[in-house]
Parts: structure tokens; sequence; C-alpha cells
């Protein structure tokens, strides 16, 4: 072989060998993107952070519910009037009767389609109910459950998965014929387009334009936005490889779901049926067509094109959108005059940041936490049904504000004062609202969870419910020693209590002793039965952090946050049953599959008697002791239990009670610590009164144990007497423990027939 | 399956059963309002199918109108009885018994369901003290 042949041959072997290298490369290369393609189709279509909904309304006749609060709930719904045909989420009232339509909605036990529905009211409850479809009356009906937020991914965007089987036809319509009108013939890339695109390139106009919606797709999913050769080039590759893989529908359904349009604060709306939502507080089934041209023609640029801050250009961009698909014949002349008149009907700014309830949000997704992956629940889509109630939730936070903004005013040199609130359900533990601070919207510092205070009074009740537990030894009308006290313990300095008016009291009754918070008898009474015994007796109640075993402790130097308060308060109201505080009733997959649900529990920890005691001790704290003042708020007929609670120095001011139905706990006080001057009675219980009035709450009647009885009693011996002993009073005792030997009142039995023989003719 | 069990969960089935008998006829309506009753019959219904978990979930849905119903308390009890969770079956019934009043027949039930759920547990003894406060309930 001659030598020139030889690297000849040399030379076109290397250059095949390149030549191959360079194939490999790109096959490689390839094969990397198609993996991408493919593991971030597949990822992202599903990347949907976990929705949370609010208790939903439930309609039945007998409920207790006024016109103008169904009003309010159709409004927090975003129902709109009038009724326009079946159209979901409209209604009309006819003075005390209502029209409408509920929009279908996927509960835990499964789809309710919309309803037509008709309510009718009598006075201040709902009398009728039917099914306007069936003419049938209803005994129950269920509007769809308020949404209240989303568990975000970090990057903070969010997303309302749709189906493309959801999206009206005229929306798709419109997209195809403004960004890509052969999106159903290409196969990925549209080589005119690409060609003008090309010359604008040469021409040194820069890369532009030409892109189909794959390619739309692909560069919101993977690219940066700069625009070189290079990366047209791979936008390329990668389009034509995601329509390899998938279908016009799967692909049209993922761009409906991925395209970027507009931005709310630190939230990026993406999808159509988020921006459907943020723009026309709807959900996307129920879109118009101007609508539909509006957010189509959004995607060119969701910022120039806003129709919050630029209504003109938003409009134009829209009409263009509905020229478009005029000429494409996909639109009537009158379709077109009527689309192009109606108004933008944009709504106002939806609510700030993620979720109007910052507080209850962060306590769902703590107790989530405990049972999810973090990830799944930014990414799964996944349902959850809370137990927020909207209307507890609204008055606790106004209720808060007002009532600190009123405390301000009054008192010179009192500003920037802090609160919390936590409200929940007497009877099953439902937390129905939490409120984290003053501004409830801050999504900050939660003090309903994280502030640990010291309780002070608040801790009373547990030495008052252990002492009760023993009716041999104490009673309700037991005397108790409120002189002074010295206690001294091993390695302490001397304790020497005091009570809040510097005074002492000498012998009182037990009950009293609570409902005036005296504090020397509580810690001699406390002392008497054994720290050991009082902290045990606050563990069972529900207190899981440990408590400083020290003396003080029964005066409450105590650190707890609202939250573990509202946990032993929930135990006394309802009845000695420890029922673990919940946010969250139901958890559903994206597509509306049961995952969990988080039922109720009940543990009795304590016997029924000592409980119901000590809750009649506590309606005497709002009927006689240092809770007197809150019949401003409400009336002494409700019987409501309650207990006030003060630090030293006034640093922090406490309620803590209970209605019938609610049990709500409240604390104001400063960040820092500094003393704000308020007892429990004049800062928290002011907010507790107000909420509670908003709430109209039912009254307290505890059940009558089996083993309780209610004896006449003479106050100031604390001996037994007849309701005809001047100033005589009624208490509850665990049978057998009443006072035997009679007060000289009721000595006689002849008195005793002759004041039944009178009250027979009373 | 051990023995005691088997022995017990026939002294469930046996004690259910009695519950059940003593409950259906003549007894008063266990609510006066037609959307609970709806609620009681569909999670009855429910739970014939074997869908224990989605009557647990309508009986709770009905004790959010009716909170201090012991009827609706009852079922709970008797449903978390049957999934098998005897320490909440009992919890449950002693709540009922909290707001059953003087409804005697309604409390012979609930105690009852409290000897079902400690048989199970394999307390024998706390069964038959229960047993003995439903049959004295009846007298």
């Amino acid at each position: 072989m001659k030598l020139s042949t030889l690297r000849q041959y040399l030379t076109r072997k290397r250059l095949r060998l390149i030549g191959l290298a360079l194939l490999l490369l790109l096959a490689g290369f390839t094969l990397y993107l198609d993996f991408r393609v493919r593991d971030a189709f597949e990822g992202r279509r599903f990347a949907l952070p976990a929705r949370l909904y609010a208790r939903p309304l439930e309609l039945f006749p007998g409920l207790k519910l006024t016109p103008d609060a169904l009003i309010q709930e159709l409004a927090r719904l975003d129902y709109k009037e009038p009724l326009t045909g079946d159209e979901p989420g409209r209604f009309a009232r006819h003075g005390n009767s209502f029209e409408i339509v509920a929009r279908p909605f996927v509960f835990w036990d499964g789809a309710q389609p919309a309803r037509k529905l008709r309510l009718d009211f009598r006075g201040d409850s709902l009398s009728g109910v039917h099914n306007l479809k069936s003419d049938q009356p209803l005994t129950l009906a269920r509007l769809d459950p308020l949404y209240i937020g989303g568990i975000y991914p970090a990057h903070n965007e969010d997303r309302l998965l749709v189906r493309l089987e959801e999206v009206p036809e005229q929306l798709v319509q419109a997209l195809i014929a403004i960004e890509d009108r052969k999106f159903y013939k290409h196969h990925g890339i549209h080589l005119r387009g690409m060609a003008r695109a090309a010359v604008a390139l040469a021409t040194g106009r820069g890369v532009q334009g030409g892109s189909t919606l794959t390619q739309q797709l692909v560069k919101n999913f993977f690219l940066s936005p700069e625009r070189t050769l290079r990366r047209k080039a791979t936008e390329i590759l990668m389009a034509l490889l995601v329509e390899l893989h998938y279908d016009k529908r799967d692909i049209l359904e993922t761009y409906l779901n991925e395209i970027y349009l507009g931005q709310d604060g630190n939230r990026a709306i993406h999808g159509i049926g988020l921006a459907s939502q943020f723009y026309f507080g709807k959900p996307l089934k129920e879109l118009t067509l101007p609508e539909s041209a509006l957010l189509v023609g959004m995607v060119k640029g969701p910022g120039y094109y806003d129709p919050r801050r630029h209504p003109e250009r938003a409009r134009e961009r829209r009409d263009l959108v509905l020229a478009e698909m005029a000429k494409l014949e996909m639109l009537l002349p009158a379709q077109l005059a009527a689309a192009r008149s109606a108004p933008l009907d944009v709504v106002e700014k939806p609510t700030m940041g993620t979720t109007p309830y910052p507080a209850f949000l962060d306590l769902v997704r703590r107790q989530l936490r405990r049972d999810y992956d973090e990830d799944d629940l930014r990414s799964e889509g996944l349902h959850i049904f809370t137990t927020l109630d909207p209307v507890a939730q609204t008055s606790a936070e106004q209720a808060l504000a007002k009532r600190l903004a009123q405390i301000e005013r009054a008192r010179k040199g009192v500003t920037g004062l802090e609160g919390a609130v936590v409200v929940t359900n007497v009877q099953n533990g439902e937390v129905q609202a939490v409120v984290g601070g003053r501004d409830a919207h801050f999504e900050g510092f939660n003090r309903a969870l994280d502030a640990h205070r010291p309780v002070g009074s608040l801790l009373k009740p547990v030495t008052y419910l252990s002492a009760l537990m023993h009716p041999d030894r104490y009673t309700l009308a037991t005397l108790l020693d409120d002189s002074p006290l010295v206690w001294k313990e091993r390695g302490i300095p001397d304790w020497k209590p005091e009570n809040y008016d510097k005074t002492f009291h000498g012998q009182v009754p037990l009950r009293l002793a609570l409902a005036h918070s005296y504090n020397v008898a509580s810690a001699r009474l406390g002392l008497e039965l054994g720290l050991n015994e009082v902290l045990d007796n606050a563990r069972r109640l529900g207190v899981e952090r440990e408590l400083p075993p020290y003396a003080a402790s029964l005066l409450g130097a105590v650190e707890l946050a609202p939250l573990e308060v509202t946990q032993m308060y929930q135990t006394l109201a309802s009845g000695g049953f420890r029922v673990p505080l919940r946010a969250i009733r139901e958890v559903l997959t994206a597509g509306g599959q049961p995952v969990q649900r988080y039922a109720l529990a009940v543990e009795q920890v304590f016997e029924a008697a000592p409980v119901y005691l000590l809750t009649s001790a506590l309606q005497d704290v709002v009927g006689e002791g240092t809770a007197v003042g809150l019949k401003e708020f409400l009336p002494p007929s409700l019987k409501l239990a309650g207990k006030t609670g003060t630090t030293d120095e006034l640093r922090d001011s406490w309620f803590a009670g209970f209605s019938g139905d609610r049990l709500a706990v409240v604390w104001v006080g400063y960040d820092d610590n500094r003393p704000a001057g308020l007892t429990g009675a004049a800062g928290a219980m002011l907010v507790w009164g107000e909420l509670m009035r908003k709430l109209d709450p039912e009254p307290l009647a505890p059940p009558l144990p089996e083993d309780v009885e209610r004896v006449w009693i003479d106050p100031a011996s604390g001996l037994r007497a007849d309701r005809d002993c001047a100033g005589a009073i009624e208490l509850p005792f665990v049978h057998g423990s009443a006072p035997e030997e009679s007060a000289p009142c009721a000595s006689s039995p002849v008195k005793k027939f002759k004041g039944w023989f009178r009250r027979l003719f009373e | 399956m051990s023995k005691l069990s088997i022995h017990s969960a026939w002294f469930v089935l046996l004690l259910l059963l009695s519950a059940c008998t003593v409950l259906r006829p003549e007894t008063p309506p266990a609510s006066e309002n037609p959307a609970v009753l709806g609620l009681l019959e569909q999670a009855r219904t429910e739970a014939a199918e074997n869908k224990l978990q989605s009557a647990v979930a309508t009986i709770e849905r009905a004790q959010r109108l009716e909170p201090r119903n012991p009827w609706l308390w009852q079922e709970l009890a008797r449903l978390h009885l049957a999934l098998g969770d005897h320490t909440q079956a009992e919890s449950l019934a002693a709540r009922s018994n909290t707001w059953a009043g003087s409804d005697r027949a309604l409390r012979a039930a609930n105690w009852r369901l409290i000897g079902a759920a400690r048989a199970a547990r394999g307390d024998a003894a706390g069964a038959q003290a229960a047993e003995a406060r439903a049959v004295e309930l009846e007298r």
C-alpha cells in the first residue's frame, strides 16, 4: 500500500470515527433529553400542592341560621346573584326564601352533583330545604366547602389541576386560534414558523416567535429564558420527543395546567384552573367566552396584559383573540359582538398570600406532618377537609383586633398588645378557629401554638378537681383556710403566696375560693393534696409538657401555649373525657378517593362527678366571681363556665371558658414579656365575651351524673339548709358527701313543712 | 386464633346481638331531627355493606348536628367494637351513658357494649361487672 493511500485511508477512518463519535454523542444527548422529558412530564403533571377546605355548611330544617348569616356564607363561597338558569354558584333571594344552585363537589362520602335548592327561613332558623328539580323536600343538604389554602412547594407555585374534559371548549379553541393554529397537525414544531424565525435571526433581529404549544410547554418545563441558537435547538429536539411520547390531548392538558398566568405576591399562578379562581373567582367550568378569551390572551405576557393593572391592554388583547376566533369561524358574528361588549369582570384582588387563615393552616400542617411526608403534601394534590369554621374564625379575629384596640385607646401608654385565640367544639374536639396574633393574616409567629407563657390561675381548676375527687374530704361547701401561708422547701427560698387584693379572707367556701381565685387558699389546698397528685391530674387532663415540681406550679408558674391550655380545658368541658383536638377530618387523593380519616376519639380520664362539681364552681366564676363582668356580653342564664388567669406583674392576661357548644381560650400580653397591666378580666375576658356574643352560644347544662344530688346549703356555715333559709343556695354533692348537720334556719321539720305548704300556694 | 380469642369473639357477637335486640323494637326515635335520622339510616346501610369506616364518618356527621345525642354516641361505640377498637368502643359507650339521662334501656345497651368491649380485650371480670349493670338497669 502506498503511503498516501494509507494516509487517505487513515484520514477517512479518522473522519468516520469522529462522525461516529459525534453521532453517538448526539444519540446520547437525545437519550438524555428523552429521559428528562419523560421524567419531567410525568413528574410535573402531578406536582400539586395539597388543597385545604373549611367545614362545609350543613343545611337542614331547624338549623339555627339567619338569612344574613347565609348571605355571608354565600359571599365567602363566592356565590353570585342573580340566578342564570342552572349555572352553579349562583343564588337569588326573595324575602325569607332563597334559591341556590349549589356547586358540585367531591366529599369523603362521594361526589355530590350540582343541585338547585330552595331554602326557606322562619325567624332565625331554616324552616325548609327543597330540591327544586324534583320538587322534593330534603332533610339535609351540604354546600361546597370554602377553599382555605394549599401546602405549597418551597418555590411557592400554586396550581389547580384540571382535566381536559373540564376545560370549556371555547377556551381551547381560543388558545389554538391565537397561539398555534396547526397544533393538531404538526409534530411538535412548525417548520414555516421556524423558517421565519431563522430569517429573523439571520437578518440580525434575534431569535423570535414561531413556537408551537409543544415548544412553549417544553420551554416552560426546562429552559431558561435566554434566546440562543443552542437553546432553540434543544427546544426543538425536546418538542419532537414530547410529541413522540404523548398524544395531543396529553400535551394540551399539561400545557393548560402548566402555563404561567400571573403573580400573586410571592405566589406564581400556574395553569388555567388556578388562573380562573385568581382572576374571576370561580371554577374553570363556569368561565364565559370573553373570560376564556381574556385568559388565553394573557398567555403572551401575563404582566403586560394584567387585567387588574392594565385593563385597556388586556381588553384589546382579548378582543384580538375573539377576532381571530371569528376569522376561523369558531364564533358567529353575534357571539363575537356579545363577547366584545362584555366587561372584563375581573374580581377584586383575592385574599393576600397563600391563605387568609395562616395560623389555622399552621396547625393543620403540623397535624398532617405526623402522618405524611412533607414532599407528598406538596406534590400529591391531596384534598384535605379541615374543621375550620369560618364564622368562628372570623368572629375570633375581629373580637381580638377590636378589643385590643379598645383597651389601647382606654389606657394611656399601652400600645402593641398582642393576643391569641383558639376555639373548639366542646363535644368532639374539632378546632374551629385559631388566631395567631392581632394581625390574623400575618404568616409569622403563631402565638396560639408557639407562645409559651405562664398560665397563672388557669391552672387552679386542676387543684380543685383533685380535691373534689375526694368527696369524703372536700365538697363545694368545704371551708378552706385563706390565712397567711409560708411554705418551706429545701433548696429554694420560702414561698409566701399572696392574694391579688393583698388581703387574706379567712374561712372561704371551696367554690368561692376558686370563683374569686384566692391564691393562698388554693395553694394551701394544693399542698394538702400533694403536689404530685395535682400535677399528675394536670397530665391526665392533657398537659403533655413536663411541669416543674415546685409549689409555685400550683399557682400557674407553668408556661403553656394557648393550644395546650385548650386541650386541658377540653377535658373539663367534655365531662372528664379527654378528646384530642383535631383540625382535620378527612384526606382524599387528587382524584377524590378517600385516603385517611381522623376519627373522633375519646378516653374517660376522670369520673363524671368531680368534673361536674368543678364545672359548677367554674360557673360560679362567671356568676359571681372574677368573670362576673361577662354579663356585659352574655346573659347569666347561659350559665357559662370560665376561669380568668393573671400572672406576676400583670404580664399575661388569660381567659378560658366554655358554653354548651364551644370552648375558647384567649391570651393577651406583650411578645417581649413586659407587664401589660391587664388582669385576665381586664384583657382576655373582654375578647372572649365579644367573641362568644357573636357566636350566640348554647347554654351550658352538663348532665347530672348518677351519683350526684343537689342539696340546699347555708353558705355562711356551710351546713345543710332548705330553700327558705335566707341566702340559701343549691349545690351539687356526690351522694353521701353533703353536710348532715343542719344550719339553724333549717332545723325544725315543722318549719320545713310550713315552707312546703307556703310554696304550694305561691 | 387462640381459644381465648375465639371464645371472646363469640361473646362479643352474642352481646352485640343482645344489644341489638334490646335496642330495635319499641324504642323511641333516636332523634327528632329528620336529618339525623336520615344519616343514622345511611350509616346502618353502610355498616350492613361492611363499609364500617364510612358508617363512622356518617355518624360523626350526624353528631355535628346533634352533639349530645346519646344514640349517636352509642352507634359510634358499636361501630368501633365491630372495627376491633375495643378501648374506643368502651369509652364511647361510657360517653353515651353520660347523655342517656333516665333512659334505662339505652344505658343497659351501653353497658352491654362496654361488657362486649371488655370481653374482647380479655377482661372477663370487667365484662361480667358490666353485664351485671345492664341486668340491673333492665329490672
